[in-house]
Parts: structure tokens; sequence; C-alpha cells
């Protein structure tokens, strides 16, 4: 196995996550489930992805966060195990919308929940000196009565990796394994899983424990030291055996996610590093390992604050319980209604007009014009009156906070999760553009009420199979879950 | 100096299908009806006809593109025929057109025919079109009850009125035309509607509900004009002429720059502005002698009372309250039961009003009729209010 001890220049810096606002009660789709015997989890929640909402999305919302005070990026990476293009590098578009350089050189990796983890190390021992970002996002599609349906959830990490202080990589191991655990594949597309006591224990035997403690060894840790453990189980109870098998004594902070949000992933160990580093101190150890296919076990040692941790804990305390297990798997996919004639249009994206716009729509980049003024979309003529018309200047929108200028709950149109809220938002420096608004919790926005931008998908065209994504307002702030 | 078209044109003869689920007829069938109305009262031939404009706003759910329909279904002779389309304006859009060319001399006789079958599209409220390849990358696609609901909150906020004192104005809006529709052979609802039932209804769009919402409908409706001259040459005597027809459409200042507070509609208050100003109107509150506005939906007929000058800023749930503009109120709205009875087949709306400001002026209104008019002014407003077209006509009485 490939084991080193390793005091490399970089650490992660930065650190990000994202849930969809929405969190199934895991009891209530149980009970939904009781007459059939089938099932999953029985206990706490599952982050649900909203109509709008995809990998990349949710990468997206996790990646602001974790680039929020960084300088110039490098290299972006993003990991997913369920986009929504096999054709079609969703890293690139990650940086649409960030609107960071298009020089950015990008990556998109996949295969295993182990990506993210896999992107992490490598982002950790490369030796050009640049920040790299890895998003990582999941949306994965499952079948009603799987129990993984229930199991796995919807999110998004992400890591900024460069030099400097942060959690710095003192050791790591890997180790390839083909353990068929779980697969999907174009032609079943939904997971197929193993026996849970086959998984759990050739999981634990053959590449938890000799990858962990490889890594172990690589640092010149012992088990005991270690503060706090993230471990990316593949069935519950792995952690436990592993943990009385190389005498590790905390908690595993991967636990946590599952529970109240689920499995997410290739963003499962980014997001729980998130609730290790948060009430880290100077010296701590952390172990992480990324499980399929084998395992990327990695040992950090915290020299400073990461930016961004909190958001971790902050996204698993928020967002709004929901007990309709019909709701649940219409939005996850698994329930296919019929929504009537207005669902029914057609909307072909021209390959020309996204080349033409595309980046600024990705980017929510609007134009300044002669007199100051804001305006979305960027015209040859500006909208405001009485000024030349002459070259705007590019100014991004999906930074500021809008506020309610008209707004209403359409139950008219057609919109998978009813109803469809939009209306027009001001911004300031003068721009005002028609948006949709999405991820209302509780009493919808008033007029004059503040709204963030966020990244969502704006079209699906399920003819061809393809989908365009622009900015919709929401609520700056959400509920905290009730216990 | 442009001097307007006051009395240049007079309107010879009119026509209106019944409006309604005409299962049993296309466009084509409605158009012939529609024009055979109009014809006889014009007490014309068909061969004299200069020109025509078709008014059909959804083309490729309706009579398909170009004005070729037109031209077919009336088995018109090789004259110019044009289709002209403006969203809910399209109908005055279409006489606009026709009015135009009678007044520059262009031709004597002139045809404008709107026509709309949306019942065989199957869908309840209005069909959804894509906005164009760039819009549908981020524009929303709000149904029409949403993007006029809007107006209700902002109109809410920006004149302090209490949620519920606006929802009972909204509903007596549509309680007025409802009892007014029951009166009109041709209207497609003809019950009378309770107070508590509106009140009670659905939502549709926050805080419109299934009562708020007029619905769709098919039907067509015609007009041919000619000069005042040529009128009284075929006999007339007792002569409607366009006094005024304006039209203004937004160009993106309110959806996308303007300090516009979304309460009201800047389009209609400029289009109304000209057509008083063209029809040489200085008193309209006294003058007129009933309208026909856009009712698309209870509060864009409350926002239409103020944007048009016919009730002061902030009290037109008042006057609606007050009954001002019910049937015997002081200027009633809607007497025909507008398009929350006649439903909204959107090529003909337009030159549906005209039908009813022309019955009234010439006493022909029956059950409905409002003593006698002078003035009598109609209004479309197309898009949505951030976004919108606004074409206002006034007619009346030659002299």
């Amino acid at each position: 196995m490939a084991t080193k001890s390793i005091k490399g220049p970089n650490s992660v810096k930065g650190l990000g996550a994202y849930l969809p606002l929405l969190r199934l009660d895991r009891q209530a789709a149980a009970k939904a489930l009781r007459w059939s015997g089938l099932g999953g989890p029985r206990n706490g929640r599952r982050a649900v992805a909203a109509f709008d909402e995809d990998a990349l999305t949710v990468a997206v919302e996790a990646a602001r966060i974790a680039v929020r005070k960084s300088g110039p990026i490098a290299k972006v990476v993003l990991a997913t195990t369920s986009s929504p293009f096999t054709e079609r590098a969703q890293a690139g578009l990650l940086i649409d919308a960030l609107h960071l350089p298009a020089e950015t050189r990008c990556l998109d990796v996949a295969g295993s929940r182990r990506a993210g983890v896999s992107a992490l190390l490598d982002a950790l021992l490369a030796g050009d000196g640049g920040d790299t970002l890895i998003a990582a996002g999941e949306n994965r599609p499952g079948q009603a009565g799987n129990a993984l349906h229930l199991a796995w959830g919807d999110g998004g990490a992400a890591a900024l990796v460069g030099p400097g202080d942060g959690a710095r990589l003192i050791g790591h191991a890997s180790l390839a394994h083909d353990l068929l655990d779980v697969y999907a594949s174009p032609a079943h597309p939904t997971p197929y899983q193993s026996e849970e006591r086959f998984i759990r224990d050739t999981a634990v035997a053959a590449v938890l424990v000799p990858a962990i403690g490889a890594a172990l060894e690589a640092a010149a840790v012992e088990a005991a030291e270690i503060a706090a453990a993230v471990v990316h189980e593949p069935v519950s109870g792995c952690y436990k055996a592993v943990a009385a098998a190389l005498g590790l004594k905390v908690p595993n902070l991967a636990e946590a996610v599952t529970e109240a949000a689920g499995d997410l992933g290739t963003a499962h160990v980014l997001f729980a590093l998130g609730l290790a580093l948060e009430t880290a101190k100077t010296g701590d150890r952390i172990l992480l390992a990324g499980f399929g296919s084998g395992c990327d076990a990695l040992v950090l040692e915290v020299t400073g604050p990461v930016a961004g941790a909190g958001a971790a804990a902050a996204a698993l305390a928020q967002g709004l319980g929901f007990a309709d297990y019909v709701r649940f798997l219409s939005l996850s996919g698994a329930l296919s209604l019929d929504w009537g004639p207005r669902s029914e249009l057609e909307q072909k994206t021209s390959a020309s007009v996204l080349e033409r716009y595309g980046r600024d729509f990705t980017g929510f980049i609007g134009g300044r014009d002669a007199g100051g003024n804001t305006q979305f979309p960027k015209t040859r003529l500006p909208v405001a009156p009485d000024v030349e018309a002459g070259p705007m200047t590019d100014v991004r929108l999906a930074d500021e906070t809008g506020t309610v200028v008209s707004i209403t709950a359409d139950r008219l149109n057609y919109c998978p999760d009813p109803p469809f809220y939009f209306g027009l938002i001001q911004f300031p420096g003068g721009a005002r553009v028609l948006m949709e608004v999405t991820d209302i919790a509780a009493a919808p926005p008033a007029v004059g009420d503040a709204l963030t931008m966020r990244f969502r998908v704006k079209s699906a065209d399920r003819r061809r199979g393809f989908r365009t994504y622009f900015w919709k307002a929401a609520p700056v702030a959400r509920p905290q879950l009730e216990a | 100096m442009a001097t307007g078209i006051r009395d240049k044109v007079a309107i010879l003869g009119m026509g209106c299908t019944s409006f309604g689920e005409r299962w049993n007829m296309g466009s084509e069938e409605l158009m012939v009806e529609a024009f055979t109305e109009a014809l006889a009262d014009a007490g014309i031939e068909r061969k004299d006809i200069g020109a025509a404009w078709l008014g059909a706003a959804l083309d490729d759910v309706n009579v398909g593109n170009s004005a070729l329909p037109l031209a077919f279904a009336l088995r018109l002779p090789p004259i110019p025929v044009t289709r002209v389309e403006n969203m809910c304006a399209t109908g005055t859009e279409a006489l606009r057109a026709a009015t135009y060319a009678v007044a520059s001399g262009a031709c004597d006789i002139a045809l404008a025919l709107g026509v709309e079958k949306l019942k065989d599209t199957g869908y309840g409220g209005l069909p959804l079109r894509t906005k164009g390849l760039a819009n549908d990358l981020w524009m929303p696609y709000g149904s029409a009850p949403g993007s006029f609901a809007q107006l209700a909150g902002a109109y809410a906020r920006r004149h302090g009125i209490a949620a519920g004192d606006l929802k009972r104005a909204m509903a007596h809006v549509s309680w007025k035309s409802h009892q007014n529709g029951a009166l009109n052979p041709k209207a497609h609802l003809r019950k009378p509607v309770a107070m508590d039932t509106i009140l009670n209804a659905p939502l549709i769009a926050d805080p419109l509900g299934l009562f708020d919402c007029c619905g769709v409908s098919d039907g067509a409706a015609c007009a041919i004009v000619t000069t005042p001259d040529i009128a009284r040459g075929l006999g007339k005597t007792d002569i409607v002429t366009v006094k005024a027809i304006q039209l203004s459409a937004s160009n993106g200042w309110e959806s996308q720059h303007g300090a516009w507070d979304g309460s009201y509609v800047r389009n209609t208050r400029e289009a109304s502005r000209r057509a008083y100003a063209e029809a040489g109107l200085n008193d309209p509150r006294a003058q007129l002698g009933l309208t026909e506005v856009h009712d698309c939906f209870s509060i864009t007929e409350l926002v239409t009372m103020e944007d048009l000058g016919l009730s002061d800023e902030g009290r037109a749930p008042f006057d609606i309250l007050d009954g001002k503009f019910d049937r015997e109120g002081e200027l009633p709205c809607q007497i025909d039961g507008g398009l929350k009875c006649f439903g909204h087949p959107v090529g003909a709306s337009g030159l549906r009003m005209a039908y009813e400001v022309y019955s009234q002026l010439l006493g022909r209104a029956g059950a409905r009729q409002r003593g006698t008019v002078d003035f009598g002014l109609t209004h479309n407003l197309g898009g949505a209010p951030f976004n919108s077209v606004a074409a206002v006509s006034i007619l009346g009485r030659l002299g």
C-alpha cells in the first residue's frame, strides 16, 4: 500500500458547505412504506434538493462560501457522481458561476464517492503553489423502496487548498479495492446495493482498517491522539468496528452528517471536515477517510483557522422539515406525476445563443452604462433614460442583495413544487430583474424584503436531456430546524 | 404637427359573435359570423372593402401566421390584408390600422377583425409561450394571473391599504361584471355570482382568487370603417366616429430600470393622456359615458381606474366599493360584463369592447343600455404591468 509521511506546503484554507432547504423526516417515509416491509434508515432527516437544484448548483453554493475570502484561484475541480451531463464539463460551468477567469484550469472528477477526497489529497500534494478549489455536490437519483433512497442526501461541500495555514496534510495512504458494495450505471442509474453485512465486514477488514492504519503510521500519529475523525462509511457500523480495531477514541463526525442530512457522496467528507474544523484547536490532528472503490485516508494537522468551516454546522441546523413522502418521491424523481399541458413547454436551447450569452447569464453579469446605472442583461442601448449608448462594463449581480419590488405565488404556472414564486427584484446600482424566487420556507417575502441570490437550474429540457442554469432570488435567512 | 384622427373615421358597421366554448366552430366560422353581422350593419358588399387587418395574437394555436386565414375565411377580393399582433391589445391594434388607413386616404373602406380560438388549446388560462431563445435562458415563466397579481401587493403598499380592504374591492369588481354579464346574450358567463363565493374562491396567484381572473374563450369581433362623408353617402344618419386611438409600449424602464414601484401601469397613463388630448376630452370623468377596460384580473381594473384618471390616486378601491363604476353608477365600467364574463379570446377582445361602446352610442344595448352616451372608452393592456402594451380608444358620435 502507498503510504507517505509528508510535511507539504499546502493546507485546507477555506471550506464551504451547503444543504438544500428541505429535509425529509425519515420516520414519515418509513411510515409510508410500512405496508411494504421496505425502507431504509428510520431516524433523522434527509436533505432533499429543490426542483431547481442539482449536483452542480449545490456544489456552486458550497464553493461560494469556500472562496469568499480567497485570492486568485489556479484550478477548480468539480467532484460528483451525479452530474446531469456525461458529456459536458461541469467544472467549466462552475468557473462561470463563480465568475472566475476563463483561463482557470478545471477538471471534473467522478466514478466513486471517494472522488472528493481524492481531489483534496491531490491538491494538498500539489507543488505548483497556486490555490485549488475542490467543489463536490450530489443529487443522486434513487428508486422508491431502495434503502439508499432514504440513506443518501443531496448537498454540496467545497475546500480551498493552497499554501498557508489551515489544516495541513501530515500523512496519507491510499488503497484501491474494487469492492462491489454499490454501483450505478447508465443502464441502471439508481443504486444497486449488495448485502449489508458483507459490505460492512469486507469494507472494515479489507479497506478501511488497512488504509487508515497506514495513514496514521505515515503521519506518525497514534490513533488515540486523533482529535476528530471523519470516516465515510459505506453502511452504518463500519466506524465502530474500525475504531475498535485501531484504537480511535473520538466519534465519527461523518455519522452526524448522515443522520441529519444523509450520505452526501463525494461531498460527504468535505462537509463533515467543516464540523471538525469549526471547533478544532491549533495542533489538533484530524483523520479523514474517503471510501469508494477503495479508500484515501488523510491525517491533517490544524495550524490555523479555516474560513467558512462554520457553514457545515449552520447548514445542518437550518432547514425546513417536511413529512410528505409523495412530495419527496416527486422531487427526487422517483415518481413521475402528470403535471398537465403547462409542463409540456418546449425549451430547446440554441448552442449559438448559449455561446453569446451563456457566460454572462451563468455568472449573472450585468452591465454598467456610461451614467453609472447597472442593468441586466447588458444591451447595446442602455435602459436608463437619457444615457448615451456605449460599451458597458461588467457588473456581477450574483453577490448582491436584492429587494422585492413585486411578488406573487403563482398557482397556475407549472412548477414541480408549487406554487411558483416570481417577481421584480431591485439591485443596488439600479438594475432591476424579473426573477424566480425560490426556497420559500414559511411566509413568502413581501414588498421591500431583502433577498439573496442562488445559482439554480433555470430550465430542464426533458425531451433532450438538457438543462440551463441561472440565478434565483431566495430569502436571506433560513429557519432553524426544530429538534 | 400631428392633428390626430378625431372624427376623420366613422364606424360603418360592427359585428360580434357570442363568446364562449364554441366547440362546434373553428376560427374560420367565428370570423364569418362576426363579419356577416358587420357587413349587414354597414350596408355594403364585400367587394367594397379596400383593405383588411386581422388581429390574432396566438397564431400557432389560432389561425396560423399571416393574414391569409382572414382572406380565405371571408373570401375577400384580392386587396391588401395584414395580420397584426400586439398581445392583448391586438384587437385594438387591428382597429387602429384600419382606421389609420382610412384617415390617410389610402382606402375608402377598411376592415378590422379580431379572432381567437383558445378553448381548443386545452389550457385553463392562456397557453404558455416561450419568450425567445435568449430570454428563455433567464426570464421566468410566470402566468398571466401571476404577472398581474403583483400589482396588488405593490398597490396596497404604496397606498397603505389593508389586504382585506383591497380584496373586498377586487371582489366588487368581479361581482359587478357578473351582474352585468347576466344581461348580455353574447357573454360567455351569464350568471350573477355571490360576493362570498368570490371572496372564498381558491387562490390562483396570491392574492387573486378564481373569480378575480377572467377565463379563456372563443370569439371574434369585426369593424368596418370609412370616412364620415362616405358613411353619410351610404345613408347613415347617426354616425359613430373614432375620436382617438393611442398606444404606449414599455421599453424596459419598468422591468429593468425604473423608479416604478409596481403599483400602476405607466403605459395606460401615457396612452390615455394622449387619447384624451386627441379626442379633445378635457374632463373625461364627466364626459365619458362608459368604459370598457382590460379587466383580465380584478386588480387590473381597479388600478386602471386610476391610470385612466377616473379615480384619484389611492381612491379606486373606495370608488369601486361605493358603486361608482356599477351599471347604475356614475361612470359604468364593463357594462357588457367585461373580460370577466366574455372571457378573453385575445385577438378579439379590443374589438369586442369597441362593439359594446358602438352599441351603447347607437342606443342598441337593450337591457344594458345606459341612457344617452356621448363618449365611450376602451382600454387594452397586453403583456404584464411591468412589460406592457396599453391601448386606449375613444369613440363618440359625430359632431
